[in-house]
């Protein structure tokens, strides 16, 4: 097995809240192998956008990070100083965000928002746009060279997300985060930016940490998906393993629940059954024990463990699956 | 007897914006946004309009609330025209047909409970309700919610919480066809279950007709009885849903359910390759309007537009070449 591009060891986040400390993410702990894309799925408020800003220290104010490493080619991002943090963002990590129109600048053109990715490259401005250019050219944006004098409102919302995903891979970024970079896009559009995801993360040999709460698109795309529930990992392994097979009752509810899953037409569509647990005061025992179906005394007491293995799962019930 | 709703020709135009820049070079000074749309809903029918964003889906659903500007067609509710009168006011029927927005939480007033945001509907039609409070807890009760919630704020609810709010809001005066805009778009799959398991026993109770809005296209298989795919403003495809998945016939309609991404990673995959982008509603291709990026476009596709096509059942396309 190859070196992880980024190991993420124990950690847990929390945000100052008026209600007191929310624990948005405990103890969670995943590896990133080197040229490998790997899929976080889970429901709103499962600590998938923490998470994220935990890895590129983008936190909100009030959240502070209680204990834990991140570490990035076997160096803690914790420990390094914003001024170092600055200069790994963009160049070793980059992030491709939810929505395209928000993340390009409204008031420049497509050419100066991507020669001002480049600026640390110290190329001439010829060397920026031929540069940007070849980028543009190789996500399949027709006709690069007008779309560089034009407005990100002048794209379609397919085009601006390319764009997006051009500028994050100029500098040659070791990881890519991609944060639901598919949710504001149709079908079809989702479809050709996942086939184009796939072909450049070949290319360019990165790694790509992919997030989203679309199992459909988690399952193409990905080759190890990581689920999450209520700020925990709560089963991790190759993506054919935990959609074949799941072995933790939360996967195996909210696969259920997928639609697309059911081929028999139906019009009572299944659902998880309950809500979230308040995470400012965090239940004892296991996170999922109040809507799980197979809870037992034992839950009640003791949270579980992720399991040992390559298809791990945080549950007491040994190999629900079999 | 005549459908609840009955769509013919309808059209909808948008001015550009004007003056000198804007309009240099002879370019139009409009856009036709729903270009001739024909469409029936039947009591406690489910019918769904997919397709892709900018495809006139939403101005669409607007049009039919009378909030967008119809250049031509009509529009009748039991037979009646839906039209505005002299003081360009939509006539009583207008509270007969609600509509849930896009957004759940944008579309609440940030500043009102949801008490009061419940209320409003029934004060701004002069809906007489002796209690307003017994009234929007009723409402509340409906979709799922408790009484607590009438105090709360927008802000103060989960996506889910407020596209329930979104559904009692709808569902205030009464309607007989309620028109969802993307009413699961951003929900997590098991809240999404929740929210159409809640319109369809609404749709049982009260017999509604519901027009869906959406791009998800498991939702449309597991709830609507007829879709409609749109493209440009026009619909290319409509019929039976069950006969549209099992056998679509336009090359658009193929290439839209066969991109649907599939939970299942052992899938073998057989798409139809679009090419190209969604060309501008500026510029409508002459001829077929999917023909720059139809993978079995032919000459005749570029010269003339392709006629209605009826085929078995209610199934009816827009295509020269169908699929077989």
């Amino acid at each position: 097995m190859s070196a992880p591009i980024l190991e993420i060891r124990d950690l847990s986040v929390g945000y100052q809240t008026e209600r007191g400390y929310l624990q948005a993410l405990r103890n969670v702990s995943f590896t990133v192998p080197e040229g490998k894309i790997i899929g976080i799925v889970g429901e709103s408020g499962c600590g998938k956008s923490t998470l994220i800003s935990s890895i590129i220290r983008l936190l909100a104010p009030n959240a502070s990070i209680g204990n834990g490493a991140i570490l990035f080619k076997g160096q803690d991002l914790l420990g390094l100083s914003p001024g170092d943090m600055r200069f790994l963002r963009g160049n070793e990590i980059s992030m491709v965000f939810q929505d395209p129109m928000t993340s390009l600048n409204p008031v420049l053109t497509i050419g100066r928002q991507m020669a001002d990715v480049q600026h640390r490259s110290g190329a001439s401005y010829i060397g920026k746009r031929s540069r940007s250019l070849m980028m543009l050219e190789r996500v399949g944006i027709p006709d690069p060279a007008s779309q560089l004098g034009r407005y990100p409102h002048h794209l379609s919302g397919g085009m601006r997300q390319r764009v997006a995903i051009a500028m994050a891979l100029m500098t040659e970024p070791s990881l890519l985060i991609a944060d639901e970079p598919t949710t504001a896009l149709d079908a079809t559009l989702e479809v050709q930016i996942i086939a184009r995801l796939r072909e450049l993360q070949r290319d360019f040999g990165c790694s790509i940490l992919f997030i989203s709460h679309h199992l459909g698109v988690i399952a193409e795309l990905c080759d190890e998906v990581i689920v999450m529930y209520a700020g925990e990992v709560c089963e991790s392994g190759s993506t054919r393993e935990v959609f074949l097979g799941p072995r933790h009752p939360y996967t195996q509810r909210l696969l259920e629940c997928d639609p697309a899953r059911i081929p028999q037409r139906t019009r009572h569509l299944p659902v998880i059954e309950g809500s979230l647990p308040d995470l400012v005061d965090v239940p004892r025992g296991c996170i999922f024990r109040e809507r799980c179906a197979h809870s037992m005394a034992r839950c009640a007491t003791e949270r579980p463990g992720l399991s040992a293995g390559l298809h791990l799962s945080a549950c007491h019930l040994p190999d629900l699956a079999s | 007897m005549s459908a609840l709703l009955a769509v013919r020709d309808l059209k909808v135009r948008y001015p550009l914006p004007g003056g000198f820049p804007f309009r240099a070079g002879g370019k139009p000074s409009w856009v036709d946004v729903v270009h001739g749309v024909s469409l029936d809903i039947e009591r406690g029918e489910t019918v769904a309009i997919v397709g892709e964003s900018g495809s006139g889906k939403t101005t669409l659903a607007m049009a039919l609330c009378g909030l967008a500007p119809v250049l031509g067609g009509e529009v009748r509710l039991d037979g009646r025209v839906l039209e505005r009168d002299r003081n360009h006011r939509l006539n009583p029927d207008r509270k007969r047909v609600a509509l849930m927005f896009q957004d759940p939480v944008g579309s609440l007033s940030p500043r009102m409970t949801v008490r009061r945001l419940l209320a409003e509907p029934m004060r701004i039609h002069g809906v007489d309700s002796r209690d307003p409070g017994r009234e929007a807890s009723r409402l509340l009760s409906l979709v799922g919610l408790g009484e607590e919630f009438s105090n709360r704020y927008p802000h103060q609810l989960s996506g889910g919480q407020a596209r329930r709010v979104g559904v009692a809001r709808a569902l205030a005066l009464s309607p007989d066809l309620l028109i969802a805009d993307e009413p699961t778009a951003g929900l997590d799959v098991s809240i999404q279950g929740e929210v159409l398991n809640l319109l369809s026993r609404l749709q049982q109770d009260m017999g509604l007709g519901i027009l869906i809005i959406t791009h998800n296209l498991n939702v449309v298989r597991h709830v609507a009885d007829r879709m409609a795919i749109m493209y440009l403003g026009r619909f290319v495809e409509q019929g039976d849903s069950q006969q549209v998945f099992s056998r679509p016939r336009h090359p658009y309609t193929a290439a839209l359910l066969s991109a649907n991404p599939s939970p299942d990673p052992d899938a073998q995959l057989d798409r139809v390759q679009l090419v190209g982008e969604i060309p501008s509603l500026l510029h409508r291709p002459p001829g077929c309007e999917f023909h720059t990026r139809c993978p079995r476009a032919r000459e005749r596709c570029t010269a003339s537009f392709p006629g209605l096509t009826g085929a078995a059942g209610e199934q009816a396309f827009n295509c020269h070449f169908p699929m077989d």
